[in-house]
């Protein structure tokens, strides 16, 4: 039984298509992740799968339940947090938990304690919600989903609004979490978050699905990484890049050169360049190969309105949508 | 965050699934935190005395209303004349200010989807919050009456109160059927809560949830005392605030309490109906 | 129905539901009720509440002022209701109901007619306020057997009745009183004589003869008709003597009440 399974689900607000014929599929046990920009249907999608929203087409089986047949059973087992958690400001943090405790019909003994303890809230827990920061929002919102023991934790960009330190501490508490064996489904517009917790990944764009695939197949599709070089020649080094069939070297409009080669070749042509006696000014990384395809398959085809500025350099890989459906 | 390995485990979804009185608990507890709550009860049990002060001070009885030309120097009268003034417009405020909150206020603070992603689903909730506004309901009416019956009591006196068949109502039945026609507004004060909370889940915005009820009673009062349009006044909420008119005449006459309390059912039902649909289809965007 | 209702704004759907609900609900109730001019606040109803609410507090007026023997059966008051006169309908909530009413006190006898006229406030509440004439029920307040100043309960008083309550009529009947309005006796440029009577409130209206005299001399009988609550000018045909400074009026009434005695107008 899959932990997620949602066929053909769309939903549209007045004329704009929130979420267009989607297809998800997450195995129970899995960390996975919903990759896309801001606007791309992530949200709503999490929110038909709470029951939230309701889908005007297509079934969400979540452990095998529908809302349809089984009402809120199916949140049985599952919690999480859309967007920024919300709490009720006139209320301490302690007292928001309690009262969701008796939404929950009841916790075990001390699983408050516990998850208040894990969330590392401490004293604070004890003062009204009104006065919390952004970040101990989002750790009583952990402490929330945590209370309900789920099989499947539901987080929508967890890290949205942290600082540095608190990103690294919510990945860290997603793996810690996953590593118990429960299912993340986890929404993220950043790549690095989703390629460094998630097994497999949806990537949306525009309410549609752009790819659908374990990590490794997307890495398989990823183009080759791309660097800024300078150089105290730039003309001979692009005519070096004529030995080099598998590095593509273009120069710059403005100065410097545009390197795409995987990164042994670029190490090779670069070796190359010094035993020429060119001199090396910059090799400035620009771009994580997943990076690149994640803009490369968002980048919207035809009318290009959204106007992503580093997505329009990349090209569109040919094989955008294999994944989808 | 902590560094300790969650000591969370997965285990079986949880079983138990809440029933009505947990999530009445939560409700309850959600609104004793809550200031205006207690300002109300607070209007409703200080508000009075002032009141009933100023009134029974007047050299001139406020003789426009029914029993004003006895509150100067009634008791009785006057705790009725509070009752006319109170069911005007006080009494749907009162009410409103809970009930027309209780849903938008989750709108307000964005806490739908806190609370609906539990084990609680919307019908319990809307059961239960309903539950809530209407007990505060009741309990707001116990308070303003008490307090304006005990204050016209002892601040005015306790005489014999001549009835609207000219009757004089010895002190002792006088205080029986006082209370009696205070409780008559229970119903329509219902009635009101019920247009509240579907006002309050329409709107989605407290503001209107509770100012909404007083224009529309206000508006009902007008439309009930236009001559021409009177086969109107039996389906208003506010006809039934004066159904009491009919316990302190002799003979006595309840047949516009009885029909008053079949109105108010109806308004409480279809008001509930629309109000439990629009909140069971309505779609969680916001928060 | 999704769809539907994403497609339509939220506030438009609920605005027309609202106000579906609204017109339907008054097509249901003037169809149930048999029109918008169906009131419970009917002649017959008040013709039964009045009496029992002014027997009651003029029987306590009684007691307040030591008057023995006044009960409420005792009074045995009956009356006669009208709203705005022959030509409304005697129907629905105003403040141009008049009411007649007799009673039996032999403490404070009624005047000639038989009645004494109140005047009610009616809402539409099935509640009104009426007060009746001074000279019969006295003024703001009284002065009772112990010597203090106390408000008179039956100056002015509220009652209501039940809007379900019986609506045959009771067949009490009140003649209406005819009087001369006229404080003059106008004098036109022929010498014959003007006089406006009028007719108050009561059943059938007034109908008869008035008769003017100047002394010796008649200066004509002219009949007269009127609905109640209305007036007419009566002109008399023979032309008023010179140096005539007086003439006397003499109703002799068919129908409706008219004092016995003549009234007395100054010529101008």
């Amino acid at each position: 039984m899959l932990a997620v399974e949602a066929t053909d689900v769309s939903k549209t607000f007045g004329t704009v298509r929130a979420v267009d014929d989607i297809t998800v599929r997450v195995a129970q046990g899995e960390v996975y992740g919903v990759l896309g920009p801001n606007g791309a249907g992530k949200t709503t999608f999490l929110r038909m799968l709470f029951g939230l929203i309701r889908p005007d087409h297509g079934t969400i089986r979540v452990f095998g339940r529908t809302w349809e047949h089984d009402d809120v059973a199916v949140l049985d087992g599952v919690a999480g947090f859309i967007e920024s958690p919300k709490f009720y400001p006139y209320l301490t943090g302690r007292q928001n938990l309690e009262g969701l405790v008796l939404l929950d019909g009841g916790v075990r003994p001390g699983l408050l304690e516990e998850v208040i303890e894990l969330v590392d809230l401490g004293d604070r827990v004890d003062l009204e919600v009104g006065g919390y920061s952004y970040g101990m929002r989002q750790r009583l919102g952990v402490a929330a989903s945590l209370l309900r023991e789920p099989r499947l934790l539901v987080l929508d960009e967890p890290a949205n609004g942290l600082d540095p330190a608190g990103i690294r501490d919510m990945r860290a508490l997603v793996k810690r979490l996953a590593a118990s064996g429960l299912t993340v489904l986890l929404s993220s517009h950043h790549m690095d978050e989703v390629e460094e917790i998630c097994d497999n990944v949806t990537i949306m764009t525009r309410g549609r699905v752009a790819f659908h695939g374990s990590i490794t197949d997307l890495r398989a599709m990823a183009p080759a990484p791309g660097y800024d070089l300078r150089t105290d020649a730039d003309d001979r080094a692009l005519l070096v890049a004529a030995d080099h069939p598998r590095v593509q070297v273009d120069l710059r409009d403005d100065l410097g050169l545009v390197v795409t080669a995987t990164e042994t070749d670029a190490a090779a042509y670069v070796a190359d360049l010094c035993a020429r006696g060119i001199a090396l000014r910059a090799l400035v990384p620009t771009r994580t190969p997943l990076e690149a395809l994640f803009f490369m398959l968002t980048d919207e085809p035809e009318t290009d309105d959204r106007a992503h500025p580093d997505g329009g350099a990349a090209g569109r890989p040919a094989g955008a949508t294999t994944g989808a459906r | 965050m902590s560094t300790t390995t969650p000591t969370v485990a997965v285990t079986t979804p949880p079983a138990v699934r809440p029933g009505l009185g947990g999530v009445v608990r939560w409700e309850t507890r959600k609104l004793r935190h809550q200031k205006r709550a207690w300002a109300v009860l607070l209007g409703a049990l200080l508000g009075p005395v002032p009141v009933v002060m100023v009134i029974g001070a007047q050299s001139r009885p406020p003789k426009d209303s029914l029993f004003g030309r006895f509150a100067t120097e009634n008791g009785f009268a006057l705790a009725l004349l509070v009752l006319g003034f109170a069911s005007q417009w006080v009494l749907p405020l009162l009410t409103a200010i809970v009930a027309g909150d209780i849903f938008a206020s989750e709108d307000q603070h964005g806490t739908w989807k806190t609370v609906l992603t539990r084990s609680t689903g919307r019908g319990l909730l809307f059961w239960a919050k309903t539950l809530v506004a209407g007990a505060f309901a009741v309990l707001v009416l116990v308070v303003l009456a008490a307090s304006t019956i005990a204050a016209a009591l002892l601040i005015v006196g306790h005489q014999p109160v001549i009835g609207l068949s000219g009757q004089t109502v010895p002190s002792a039945s006088a205080l029986a059927l006082v209370s009696a026609s205070w409780a008559t507004v229970l119903a329509p004060t219902l009635g009101f809560t019920a247009l509240a909370i579907l006002l309050s889940v329409w709107s989605r915005n407290p503001a209107v949830g509770i100012a909404a009820p007083v224009v529309v009673a206000m508006v009902m009062q007008l439309v009930g005392s236009l001559g021409g349009i009177e086969g109107l006044r039996p389906f208003l909420l506010t006809t039934s605030f004066e159904s009491w008119h009919g316990l302190l005449t002799a003979p006595r006459f309840t047949g516009p309490l009885v029909e008053g309390v079949v109105v108010c059912g109806v308004w409480v039902v279809v008001s509930l109906t629309v109000a439990y649909v629009l909140l069971r289809r309505r779609d969680i965007t916001g928060g | 129905m999704t769809t539907l209702r994403s497609l339509t704004p939220r506030a438009v759907g609920v605005a027309l539901a609202v106000l579906l609900a609204v017109v339907g609900l008054g097509a249901i109730a003037v169809a149930a009720n048999g029109g918008p001019g169906s009131s419970t606040v009917t002649r017959a109803r008040l013709e039964r509440s009045l009496p029992v609410v002014f027997a009651n507090v003029y029987a306590e007026q009684a007691r307040l002022l030591g008057h023995t023997g006044v009960t409420p059966a005792s009074l045995d008051a009956q009356a006669m209701c009208d709203k705005g006169g022959a030509q409304s309908a005697d129907v629905g909530p105003g403040s141009t109901w008049v009411c007649l009413m007799s009673w039996t006190d032999t403490n404070v006898p009624m005047p000639s007619e038989g009645y004494g006229k109140f005047e009610l406030n009616v809402h539409s509440n099935d509640c009104y306020t009426a007060g009746g004439p001074s000279k019969l029920t006295g003024y703001l307040t009284l002065t009772d057997t112990r010597g203090r100043e106390v408000s008179n309960p039956a100056f002015e008083f509220d009652g209501c009745f039940d809007p379900g309550g019986d609506d045959t009529p009771t067949g009490h009947t009140f003649p209406s009183v005819t009087s001369v309005i006229s404080t003059t006796a106008a004098v036109d440029a022929r010498g014959r004589v003007g006089v406006q009577l009028g007719c108050g409130t009561g059943a059938d209206g007034c109908v008869g003869t008035a008769t003017l005299t100047a002394g010796s001399t008649t200066l004509g009988t002219v009949p007269y008709e009127m609905t109640e609550e209305s007036t007419t000018m009566l002109h008399f045909p023979t032309a008023s003597p010179a140096g005539a400074t007086e003439v006397e009026l003499t109703l002799t009434p068919a129908t409706g009440y008219a004092s016995s005695s003549g009234s007395t107008l100054p010529v101008q």
